[in-house]
């Protein structure tokens, strides 16, 4: 199979890049209606999976699952999770001839064995959606012509999925359909059927395309997401136990610290995040992102080259291929790294003290996020797509670390996800080696230690204004804004 | 155990919240009852004496091994078992720490006793939060106990007890209290007068963050009354909407389940259960903790995933024929242990019982001006208008209980569920709740299904009775 982006002319590739629009709720008047009275198959009973079921048959729609027989045979904990919920199991001969949307909601790695089983049961004209497009856009799976082959991808996990389902609003979900396998010019309808039958309509739609969602999605989880965590976390806990903080106390201001300053991330932007800190360390750590981004940028930018060129997929196929021997050694010396290895302290760290001993982690999220977001808008990502693929997702990564710490954060993580966050990582360590030496505790680890935060008017108005303007703020303060009122969950 | 002592204490309890002027001295062998009204700082009292809340001023004398069982523990733990549910980021799904290893740390013989004398031995390798909200409560009640602590706080610990649970919480609670040569110190809160056990030898009324009374029982007892003692009369339930908003129902049965059945795996929670609700009918479900009351209801609301594999037609639509679970919940009021849990958003009061109109738990609608009148009217009756822009999530237990039967109510809703609504809630709500069902029962438009443990929260108006002990 070849790449399906490299396949297609410059211009094709640019359209489809460039595509990412938010839909007026108007468009949802519909709701679930297009997929009334069909039948839904879902592939895989994981957290996706049963979840996004139970939303859509509590929507008024046919939902069933289908499992591997052995897996029934066998009464696995997929089984289980499927019939105590009441929906019917059966295998792939039994239900996939019988659908008329399947929902493929397998891991990746999984796509290609699974898409390749499923196709040939699938009858005709019916529809095939998967929540990533990775399998169609690097892997160049064809699929059968007849079948229409569409994209919904809530952008929250599946636990979440159903909560605010049930609280009555939805999660921001993304949809596309695939202009290769459209025959009949319903892949949207059907599309928007799904999304609202999961109840991601009430929370806000965007329309994209499977390579958007793609090329977005593998730069914002292998730059900022994990690579720019796992990098940090490993920089900052060297850093202090070298100069002597007390390594309890490093580990736990570190595996906790990315969660507490990307809460503020997550509701206010960066300017939020940075807003948390005094007016002098707000200044210090404007100044180190600022540095931090011109030492970084080429970085961000060969990542994007080789996720472009499809390089970066190749090389982790052929991993694939070769037993993971790559992902995995990367992962052996991930579980032995000093941080992972050192428990947290069991201090008190108050929410306060993360953002002012965290200057510098503070100035590494705020670099992160906008390389990796500037770095897909000049690639020809729209704003949007690079909104919720760097700034968006941060939070969510950051709470894996502080639940997980690195070594299971990168076990649980998809291996897209994972394999890119090790080259990431070998690659920036070195790089801001130099860096790193220029560093004291008074912006990791101990705070700058002030009685006097005077700072000068021009310089802070100066801060101020370039925090607020920048783009990701700008997008990210509508795209929150349609969110509804951001729920302060206790 | 040394006596405990408080002086002059000022105890922050959280951000907003403080005790104050507490002056107490608990005697090893006493055994407490701490009384006062939804928000009077009762639980707050509970949780201080086995050292929670920050000491701002005052002496405290050292705190003996002490156990306390509440709502807000059982909530914290429901809390903890979400935290560790990584099922968002290992797509699997979660079953959680289950009961014989929330019950590991005690003495195994007093467990081994109290699991027993509970009849919870078949529920011990189920998950944590599988458990009905009784057997949560019973399960911390074992736990509490088997640690053998000097000190046992119990808040509210018969709420939520069936019956046979209560009488023998009641018994071991007597053999604790008056065990020789040393007798465990006992500290209830109670919001029921009725539920006090007569070894209680001191008795405490709080009021807004204060001890206003306190000494022995026999003495204080009598004023501690009066002063609970309030009057309710002429009660008027806000008028619903007057626009159309939700469609009229067709004739007809509001609930008709034919053979009904819960059951996960082997284990059959009822089976065969027929059971029609007819308009103007209302119905109380009896049973024991774990019988499967509330996921009979659950069945109704559309909550329990099981209502898709039973036959089972409520307010009009036959499920599993394509109807949206949004259809069947206009028609349908709700309250529950459960939702009170979910219901975890930093929204005002006044938008909590607005939520009622919409069905959802925090508010996405812009409400209207009608709505933001009823809500203020139900404000007033329950006495919380001053406090309608205040974050729902800063209440106390009771005062959220109270706001989430108005939510229900609000819209006159033709099938009104009631499952266990008295829960936390003081004696003087507790009447108030009580005189509203029955407002709501003698009305011609809604229907009332109701879940209560106590024999004296019977209502006038519901006759019909469905005891799920004819269906285990």
């Amino acid at each position: 199979m070849a790449n399906y982006f490299n396949s297609l002319s410059l211009r094709e590739q640019l359209a489809q890049l460039g595509k990412c629009e938010f839909m007026n709720p108007s468009e949802f008047a519909d709701g679930a209606n297009y997929l009334k009275g069909k039948k839904l198959v879902v592939v895989g009973c994981g957290a996706q999976g049963l979840n996004q079921g139970l939303n859509l048959r509590d929507s008024g729609l046919d939902v069933s699952y289908t499992l591997r027989a052995s897996a029934i045979a066998e009464k696995r904990q997929s089984w289980k999770n499927a019939t105590d919920n009441g929906f019917t199991v059966g295998t792939y001969d039994e239900l996939i001839p019988t659908a008329d949307l399947v929902l493929n909601l397998t891991p990746d790695k999984q796509h290609t064995a699974v898409v390749e089983e499923i196709v040939p049961l699938m009858k005709r004209d019916s529809c095939l959606a998967y929540s990533h497009g990775f399998n169609i856009v690097e892997e160049g799976m064809q699929v059968r012509e007849d079948i229409t082959v569409i994209m919904v991808a809530p952008k929250c996990p599946g636990t979440e999925v159903r909560e605010e389902y049930k609280r009555g609003f939805g999660v921001p979900t993304l949809i596309a359909v695939h202009e290769n396998n459209d025959p009949r010019g319903e892949g949207l309808a059907l599309a928007k059927a799904y999304a609202a039958g999961t109840g991601g309509h009430k929370a806000g739609v965007l329309m994209s395309s499977f390579i958007a969602e793609v090329k977005s999605d593998l730069m914002g989880e292998q730059t900022i997401l994990c690579g720019m965590l796992q990098t940090g976390s490993l920089l900052c806990f060297d850093k202090m136990v070298e100069q002597g903080v007390e390594a309890g106390y490093a580990a736990k201001l570190v595996q906790y610290g990315w969660e507490t300053v990307t809460e503020a991330l997550k509701h206010g932007g960066v300017t939020n995040m940075l807003d948390r800190l005094s007016n002098p360390a707000k200044i210090k750590s404007y100044d180190l992102a600022e540095e931090l981004k011109v030492i970084m940028r080429p970085l961000y930018e060969k990542h994007m080259d080789d996720i472009m060129s499809g390089h970066f997929s190749q090389t982790m196929m052929e991993d694939w291929a070769n037993d993971d021997v790559n992902l995995l050694g990367w992962r052996k010396e991930t579980g032995e790294s000093a941080f992972e290895k050192t428990a947290a302290a069991d201090v008190e760290i108050s929410d306060q003290e993360y953002f002012d001993h965290g200057v510098l982690m503070v100035a590494m999220v705020k670099a992160g996020v906008e390389l990796a977001y500037e770095t897909m808008v000049s690639a020809g990502i729209k704003e949007e797509s690079a909104y919720y693929e760097s700034l968006h997702e941060t939070p969510l990564i950051a709470n894996t670390i502080a639940r997980k710490k690195l070594f299971e954060m990168n076990n649980t993580i998809s291996d897209t996800a994972e394999y890119g966050c090790y080259l990431y990582n070998h690659a920036c360590l070195p790089l801001l080696g130099d860096f790193m030496k220029t560093i004291d505790t008074d912006v990791i680890g101990r705070g700058l230690g002030l009685n006097d935060f005077s700072v000068d008017n021009q310089r802070l108005i100066e801060v101020n204004d370039d925090l607020r303007s920048h783009s990701v703020e700008k997008i990210g303060k509508v795209l929150r804004g349609y969110m509804g009122t951001m729920k302060k969950i206790v | 155990m040394h006596p405990l002592r408080f002086q002059q204490c000022e105890i922050r309890l959280s951000d907003v919240y403080a005790l104050k002027d507490i002056n107490l001295e608990i005697a090893p062998g006493e055994h407490w009852v701490l009384l006062g009204a939804n928000g009077s700082g009762k639980s707050a009292l509970a949780a201080a004496l086995v050292g929670e809340g920050q000491l701002v001023s005052g002496a405290r004398s050292a705190l003996p091994r002490s156990q306390l069982v509440s709502f807000e523990v059982q909530r914290a733990l429901i809390e903890a078992e979400r935290e560790k549910d990584d099922s968002d980021i290992t797509d699997e799904v979660f079953i959680g720490t289950l009961a014989r290893e929330v019950l590991a740390g005690g003495s195994p013989d007093i467990t081994h006793q109290l699991v027993e004398a509970f009849g919870f031995s078949d529920k011990l390798n189920l998950g944590f939060r599988n458990l009905s909200t009784g057997e949560t409560r019973k399960l911390l009640l074992i736990r509490a106990i088997a640690a053998e602590p000097e000190l046992l706080v119990l808040d509210e610990p018969f709420d939520g007890l069936d019956v046979d649970a209560t009488a023998q919480l009641v018994d071991q609670l007597l053999r604790l209290a008056q065990a020789t040569p040393s007798p465990m110190t006992i500290v209830l809160v109670l919001n029921r007068l009725d539920e006090l056990p007569d070894w209680v030898s001191h008795a405490a009324l709080m009021v807004e963050g204060r001890i206003a009374h306190q000494g022995v029982i026999k003495e204080a007892l009598p004023i501690i009354r009066q002063l609970l003692q309030m009057q309710r009369d002429d009660l008027v339930i806000p008028a619903s909407e007057l626009a159309d908003r939700v469609p009229t129902l067709a004739p007809g049965p509001l609930v008709k389940l034919i053979s009904g059945c819960v059951a996960y795996g082997d284990s059959v929670i009822f089976d065969k259960l027929d059971w029609q609700v007819n308009p103007g009918e209302h119905w109380q479900v009896v049973g024991p903790n774990g019988s499967g009351k509330t996921c009979l209801l659950n069945l109704i609301t559309g909550d329990h995933p099981q209502c898709y594999v039973n036959d089972i037609r409520v307010v009009g639509y036959q499920r599993g024929q394509g109807e949206s679970i949004w259809d069947l919940k206009q028609h349908m009021g709700y309250v529950s242990t459960a939702l009170q849990w979910e219901y975890r958003v930093s929204i005002s009061l006044a938008n909590v019982i607005i939520s009622g109109f919409y069905d959802s738990i925090g508010l996405y609608s812009k409400a209207t001006e009608n709505q933001q009148a009823i809500a203020m009217q139900w404000l007033e009756l329950l006495g919380l208008s001053d406090r309608a822009h205040q974050p729902f999530n800063q209440c106390s237990y009771g005062d959220q209980r109270l706001l989430l039967i108005a939510r229900a109510m609000v819209k006159h809703p033709q099938l009104l569920i009631l499952d266990e609504p008295c829960l936390g809630l003081d004696e003087v709500n507790r009447q108030l709740v009580l005189s509203l069902i029955e407002i709501i029962c003698a009305s011609s438009e809604t229907t009332v299904l109701y879940v209560n443990h106590h024999a004296g929260d019977r209502i006038k108006g519901i006759e019909r009775v469905l005891n799920m002990v004819d269906y285990a």
